[in-house]
């Protein structure tokens, strides 16, 4: 959808060019997320595809068109574009803002009316916040019709430039999954700047490093970016915390389970510590037909004479089949079982070791 | 009759404005009227200017300096100087006058545009405005406050100086004070000057207000804030 090649950018009066014959290629409806230091060129490339900066070597195409062919103004029409600052036009009200592009391509009234009530549904805007002005809102609702002003002409490709620093962490982290849950939908080439590899790891299909003057260094997907970085460079930009990071990109379900001590609710307190030695633990859980109905330890097996009539003990936190085992490990380690419980809705599915999700870390 | 004119002599002689009404309706029409012109005409030239200063920067300088020679030059000296080129004729005051307003006007027309956030207009070129529809539809409004509190501060000096162009014949409300002060001594002249001094203040601050207003109108979004 988007090539880059060989592309060059030198700014008048410096040494050194920012970007040295940068060659990347960006799938249709793929997230590519540029990451890396300051001064690597990330921002750099990325307004070159929307030519508000121009290049001065190397060729670029958006849908197999050289983007010089085009005035820059109308190819910036069919491009979506979101910026950290946001930009929103403070004198004009969030439905105005909203249909800035439509109303430069000279769509009707009404279309622009029907599209602006399909984006503020799309992204989740208050329709109440439509005639108000951009200083009315907050930091979040802002960010939201920047996304919903980048998406009004339905353009191919958007274009996104740290667009979420602005904004507290909370905000940040619903923001990031609400434009993966958009992107479920809409299927958009997006082009999203960062300097926070968290952020490229959580929304990038592949993800591309680049070092100081536009090198790129690896272009992946993450999980094997975090599984083997090619240089140095690229490990100590991902960190020491790398195999933990990568573990937010595997879901549980890719993984075997344990069955874990578990027993029939109608089970004898001889089989309950069968259970128990067998896998070297003080406790067993209760299953009920497929329902995890809570744990007992060896003490209270010890002071009644059958399981069925133990007073069980609550799991206080189980796993989604759907978590990843970053989410596993956060629930084991708060545990003093060392295990968590996976259950797919009421199903009981089986238990996360430690040990299991260390094997994937060291792999 | 010697007390009444005792008592008339060291206050205000509401006889003469009642019998001079007409004529001091005609020099407040005569002060707009001088003030509109300069500030109108001052406005055209200064957009001119600032547009050219906008779209080549290295002009700004010598602009600015040679309207800030032309603010500073005393308005009796530059009537002194016209009067033997352009007469006693509106022509010699209105150049006076607009001489006045124009680094007023360029400085905040230029500092207006200047001002408009850089990601705004980032964001404006990045989805595809054009430089003339840029301007028109998004810095033009957004520097409109500075612009119009540079108009607002030249329509006040312009009708402070348009009683100095009295003058030269044509000086709206400052012929009052002309003649008060060749009557100086009389209650009359007193009157005089009261009058021409007061309306020409009564007539800054009521168009100091209404522009004012009008900026309030056209800058609707600049009202409402978050929590306010």
């Amino acid at each position: 959808m988007i090539v880059l090649d060989a592309v060059t950018k030198r700014f008048p009066g410096t040494e050194n060019p920012a970007v040295d014959q940068l060659s990347l290629s960006i799938n249709e409806g793929e997230v590519v997320v540029l990451v890396g230091p300051s001064g690597c060129g990330k921002t750099t490339t990325l307004k070159m595809i929307n030519r508000l900066i121009e290049p001065t070597g190397g060729r670029i195409t958006v849908a197999d068109q050289d983007i010089l062919e085009l005035p820059a103004h109308e190819l910036r029409r069919g491009i979506g574009y979101v910026i950290q600052q946001i930009g929103l036009f403070p004198h004009r009200t969030i439905a105005e803002n909203i249909c800035t592009v439509p109303t430069l391509l000279g769509w009707s009234k009404q279309r622009i009316a029907e599209r602006v009530d399909e984006l503020t549904e799309l992204v989740d805007l208050e329709p109440a916040m439509l005639q108000r002005y951009p200083a009315e809102l907050s930091g979040g609702q802002r960010q939201r019709v920047g996304v919903a002003r980048a998406l009004a002409a339905d353009p191919p490709v958007l274009l996104m430039d740290e667009p979420f620093g602005a904004v507290d962490p909370i905000v940040r982290g619903r923001l990031q999954e609400e434009l993966l849950a958009l992107q479920q939908t809409l299927h958009k080439t997006i082009v999203l700047v960062t300097h926070d590899i968290d952020e490229a790891i959580m929304l990038g299909d592949r993800v591309a490093i680049l070092n100081v003057g536009g090198h790129l260094e690896q272009y992946d997907v993450p999980s094997e970016i975090l599984r083997e970085p090619v240089n140095p460079f690229v490990a100590d930009f991902l960190g020491t915390d790398r195999g933990i990071k990568r573990l937010s990109l595997i879901p549980i379900s890719s993984i075997e389970l344990d069955r874990g001590p578990v027993v029939d609710h109608l089970a004898s307190t001889e089989t309950a510590r069968e259970v128990m030695d067998e896998y070297d633990v003080d406790w067993a859980a209760i299953v009920e037909g497929e329902r995890l109905r809570g744990w007992f330890s060896a003490d209270d097996l010890a002071n009644h004479a059958a399981v069925a009539d133990i007073e069980l003990r609550p799991f206080l936190t189980s796993l989604d089949i759907t978590d990843s085992l970053r989410d596993a490990l956060d629930v084991v380690v708060s545990t003093h079982t060392s295990v968590a419980a996976v259950l797919d809705g009421d199903r009981y599915l089986g238990m996360v070791t430690i040990d299991s999700i260390s094997s994937e870390i060291v792999q | 009759m010697i007390l009444v004119a005792q008592a008339s002599s060291m206050g205000f002689r509401w006889d003469w404005v009642g019998n001079n009404l007409d004529d001091i309706w005609d020099r407040t029409l005569e002060h707009i009227v001088l003030t509109s012109i300069a500030v109108g005409a001052g406005l055209v030239i200064s957009v001119v200017l600032s547009l050219i200063a906008l779209r080549w920067r290295p002009s700004y300088q010598p602009i600015t300096w040679v309207t800030g020679i032309l603010y500073t030059v005393p308005s009796l000296a530059l009537f002194a100087f016209l009067v033997p080129i352009t007469g006693l004729t509106i022509t010699t005051a209105e150049i006076g006058l607009i001489s006045y307003t124009l680094l007023i006007l360029i400085r905040n027309i230029v500092t207006g545009i200047d001002e408009v956030p850089a990601e705004v207009l980032e964001s404006a070129v990045g989805m595809g405005y054009t430089r003339r529809r840029r301007f028109i539809e998004i810095e033009l409004p957004l520097a409109l406050p500075v612009i119009v509190t540079g108009i607002r501060l030249a329509t006040v000096t312009v009708i402070g100086l348009v009683t100095v162009t009295s003058l030269i014949g044509l000086g709206g409300l400052g012929f009052f004070i002309l003649r008060g002060l060749q009557n100086f001594s009389s209650p009359i002249g007193t009157t005089q000057i009261i009058i021409g001094t007061l309306l020409s203040v009564v007539l800054a601050v009521v168009a100091d207000l209404s522009l004012a207003g009008i900026e309030r109108l056209l800058t609707p979004w600049r009202r409402r804030r978050l929590g306010t």
